[in-house]
């Protein structure tokens, strides 16, 4: 029995340890192409390995520079957005983020944001999801010991009771801190216009009228999707319909 | 007495100017405009015109207009109105005002002098002028003979379309009016069924307020309402029948005797119908026309504002193309953009505020485009010309916007390379830009895509711990008060272990030799089990007594009675010891934890 067990963990190792080879051989292939300039060549490699469906944000990053030399300022974005969203702390990625949008013609003008939440946004954008829940996890058990402490042996004095309550705020807020980083990251859908004429439409339909021209590298949230098309909703709170097909969502 | 050296005089004296300069700009800015005008320039001498006085202006109280002296009228107040607009942050009144004008006697008067005194500056409207005709009447022969019934009788009410223009151009305004006039009281509101306008877009102007106007000797009530037909098509169209119910007084034919003052009146429904009216619709004409002519019609006027004059290398500059005017305006097309290389450009909206001035349907619309210039300098933007086609002149007319002058800067901080920092777009963001950070050599942690901690079984196994810890805790808490505040339910907890207990103390005294003191010990161990069970003293517990509480606690007979007869077999081994041999000692020790299992499976027990 003990026999076959080890024969399994010894099976796994190699596969994970052959998995991680093919996908290192394949990384460093997409990074001589860009390095001779084929960019395109190299975004395929690099969508290669995404089209596995394991990604991390050195594939996303590289991914969004090969676009950015291509001059597809559209899909530079979005993928400089997804390493950002898998690693916000990052520099380079922050950095190639902010310079590409540079180069986004179109600024919105009439943004109004709320200060409070920005103000959380921007504290919140150099953690991830998974390190907030875990924090979420630690106070959480620090408030478990404490109620154990109190209720399942008894003790009973001012620093514990104080603890008690200290422990319920903290837990509290770190709980919504983490409630809000995942609607924003995960419930909430991001797009970004990739294609070089977006007309964004009065409907969901090609019929509609044209409300507004977008532009490659804009950033629009989705609201909702019919047909072809998304509702969406830009940073000065302007909506309109666009065509899925002129969009990559991040 | 105040002296001035000769520089100082004349800097006081400009220095004067320039305010009287300046309160004189906006005291204009405060009243723009007194407009005077007639709903009729023709009437008759017992008929009435209106006069409106429109006084338009940014102050917030506009003054009350002075008439002048009209001794050939008698003049009549018809109350005021007033509208407010808000447009590009400045408020804008317009205060109107009416008057009831009756003539005196026949001939042709001026009404000149209209005007208004705002802050020491007197503003005066334009003339009009109303011809008062001395027959009585200002009715076409066309229409008194409309009003004329077969039998020549003057008719009592009656319906009737009329058109400004039977042979206008294609998309011209033309103006439908029905007039209808009623020489008996009316009851109720009538009910008009809209005349059918195919082959044309439709405005409806308004209805104007009703007027007399004295036909032949007998007093018409006038109303009109106004529609702007705008044809489609060329060629000939047909404007269809209006058809109005209304319920009018009936024309007594003899005297009631029972309506002695002539008060009740009845009413009688009728229909007046309109005749369909033929309009020949003429084509634009092909001399002179412009070849990016958009078929727009009207009167017209175009501008240009740019809502900055100095801007960075791709930032945008919005531009807004204000077409103004009267006609068709939602036929108006944008104004066709030049090529430009400098700029990219962007539709960003367009909007049309329709209004209706004299029975004239114009209006504004805006178009709004974005403008990113791509490379640094002093960039314009050309002068857009705009064509229509003016009905009035006949002829094609062009409106043009001045050209805007931006000025371009770099940006701070801009690090693309400097030998092709602007020129394209594709140079400034393709294979040459150097200016990104580099890629990455390390792959990194590969994880599964769109995995969260949240959702994994670690996580949630992580966070369960410490519940069930907390639980575990606060169930043995609870369970230790219990057992320690509860004697009863403390002995009933225990009974068990103490049997187990009391077993192994006579399992080890079950020999031959110490046959007493084993079955003294298994008969207490077998009492004292059910005494810790009911929390009672197992001391003086009879075999009796035991029978009784195990028969109230619903034992079963063989039980008891099992019970029973182990207690007094134990009495008699311990009492009769020679009659004990070893097996029988190992028997009745099973039989003792038998029992004991057994009376632990009694319910209250």
């Amino acid at each position: 029995m003990y026999r076959i067990i080890i024969i399994i963990a010894m099976l796994i190792l190699i596969a994970g340890s052959a998995m991680g080879e093919t996908y290192a051989e394949a990384f460093q292939s997409a990074n001589k192409q860009y390095e001779s300039k084929h960019f395109e060549q190299a975004i395929s490699k690099y969508n290669e390995i995404l089209g596995t469906g394991f990604e991390s944000s050195a594939i996303y990053f590289n991914l969004g520079n090969a676009y950015f030399k291509k001059g597809d300022l559209g899909n530079a974005i979005v993928n400089y957005r997804r390493a950002e969203r898998l690693d916000p702390t990052d520099d380079d990625i922050a950095e190639n983020l902010s310079f590409a949008r540079n180069y986004t013609a179109i600024q919105m003008e009439g943004v109004e944001l709320n200060p409070i939440r920005n103000f959380i946004a921007v504290t919140l954008k150099p953690y991830q999801l998974n390190l907030l829940a875990w924090v979420s996890s630690l106070c959480f058990i620090f408030l478990m010991i404490l109620l154990t402490v109190r209720f399942g042996l008894g003790f009973k004095n001012r620093t514990l009771r104080g603890s008690i309550v200290a422990g319920i705020t903290l837990l509290l807020v770190v709980s919504l801190l983490t409630t809000y980083k995942y609607r924003i990251d995960y419930l909430t859908d991001y797009a970004v216009l990739v294609a070089e004429d977006v007309p964004i439409h009065t409907g969901p339909t090609n019929a509609s009228d044209i409300e507004l021209q977008g532009m490659p590298g804009m950033e629009v949230e989705i609201l909702s999707a019919s047909g072809d098309y998304y509702n969406v909703l830009f940073e000065n709170k302007r909506r309109g319909w666009v065509h899925k097909e002129l969009v990559a969502v991040i | 007495m105040l002296s001035l050296r000769p520089d100082s005089r004349i800097i006081f004296l400009l220095a004067l100017l320039s305010v009287c300069l300046v309160s004189s700009l906006s005291a204009t800015d405060e009243v723009a405009q007194i407009k005077v005008s007639l709903d009729r320039d023709t009437i008759g001498l017992d008929e009435q015109a209106i006069m409106i006085v429109e006084i338009s202006g940014t102050a917030q109280n506009l003054p009350r207009p002075i008439l002048p002296t009209l001794g050939m009228f008698e003049v009549y107040s018809q109350g005021r109105s007033s509208n407010v607009s808000i447009y590009n942050g400045k408020v804008e009144s317009t205060v109107t005002y009416r008057y009831m004008v009756l003539p005196q006697r026949a001939g042709t008067f001026p009404i000149r002098g209209v005007a208004l005194v705002h802050k020491n500056k007197r503003y005066e409207g334009n003339p009009v002028e109303l011809t008062v005709i001395s027959q009585g009447t200002s009715a076409s022969k066309d229409l008194q003979n409309k009003l004329e019934d077969s039998k020549g009788k003057s008719r009592d009410y009656y319906m009737d379309a009329v058109v400004s223009n039977k042979n206008p151009y294609v998309n011209q305004q033309v103006t439908l009016t029905l007039k209808i006039y009623f020489a008996v009281q009316t009851y109720g509101s009538p009910e008009l069924s809209e005349p059918s306008t195919t082959g044309f877009w439709t405005e409806i102007v308004g209805n104007k307020a009703p007027y007399l106007q004295k036909i032949k000797g007998r007093r018409y009530k006038v109303i009109e309402r106004k529609y702007a037909l705008f044809p489609t098509q060329t060629g000939k169209l047909t404007i269809g029948r209006a058809i109005l119910s209304a319920t009018v007084a009936r024309r007594r034919t003899r005297k009631d005797p029972f309506d002695v003052f002539g008060m009740f009146g009845s009413g009688e429904e009728v229909k007046m119908r309109t005749i369909p009216v033929d309009i020949e619709v003429k084509k634009l004409p092909t001399s002179g026309r412009p070849k990016d002519f958009t078929g727009t019609i009207g009167r017209f006027t175009i501008t240009a504002t740019a809502n900055k004059r100095k801007v960075d290398v791709n930032q945008p500059v919005s531009v807004t193309f204000r077409i103004n005017g009267t006609g068709n305006i939602k036929s108006v097309a944008a104004p066709i953009l030049p090529d430009m290389k400098e700029f990219r450009i962007y539709r960003a909206s367009s909007s049309e505020n329709i209004s209706k001035v004299d029975d004239k349907i114009g209006g504004t619309k805006i178009f709004e485009e974005v403008f990113i210039p791509k490379v640094p300098g002093q960039l314009t933007i050309p002068s857009l010309s705009f064509n229509y086609f003016d009905p009035d002149k006949g002829r094609y007319e062009i409106a043009s916007t001045k050209p805007i002058t931006l000025h371009v800067s770099k940006p701070e901080g801009y690090v693309a390379d400097p030998e092709v920092p602007y020129a394209e777009p594709e140079m400034t963001i393709g294979a040459n830009a150097n200016d990104i950070r580099h890629i990455k050599n390390d792959p990194g942690e590969l994880k599964q895509a769109d995995q969260l901690i949240l959702l994994k079984p670690l996580y949630l196994v992580v966070n369960s711990i410490p519940v069930i810890l907390l639980a575990g805790m606060i169930a043995f808490r609870i369970r230790r008060e219990k057992l320690a505040g509860d004697i009863g339910y403390a002995r009933s907890r225990s009974a068990s272990k103490m049997a187990r207990k009391r077993l192994s103390t006579a399992k080890a005294k079950a020999q031959v030799e110490t046959s007493t003191e084993f079955y003294a010990e298994l008969s207490f161990a077998v009492l004292s089990y059910v005494s810790d069970k009911l929390n009672i003293s197992p001391h003086g517990l009879t075999t009796e007594k035991l029978a009784l509480l195990l028969r109230e606690k619903s034992a079963e007979e063989q039980l008891i009675s099992d019970v029973s007869e182990f207690l007094k077999q134990c009495d008699f081994a311990r009492f009769a010891p020679s009659a004990v041999d070893q097996a029988k000692i190992t028997a009745s020790l099973a039989d003792a934890e038998f029992l004991i299992v057994r009376i632990e499976g009694v319910s209250c027990v």
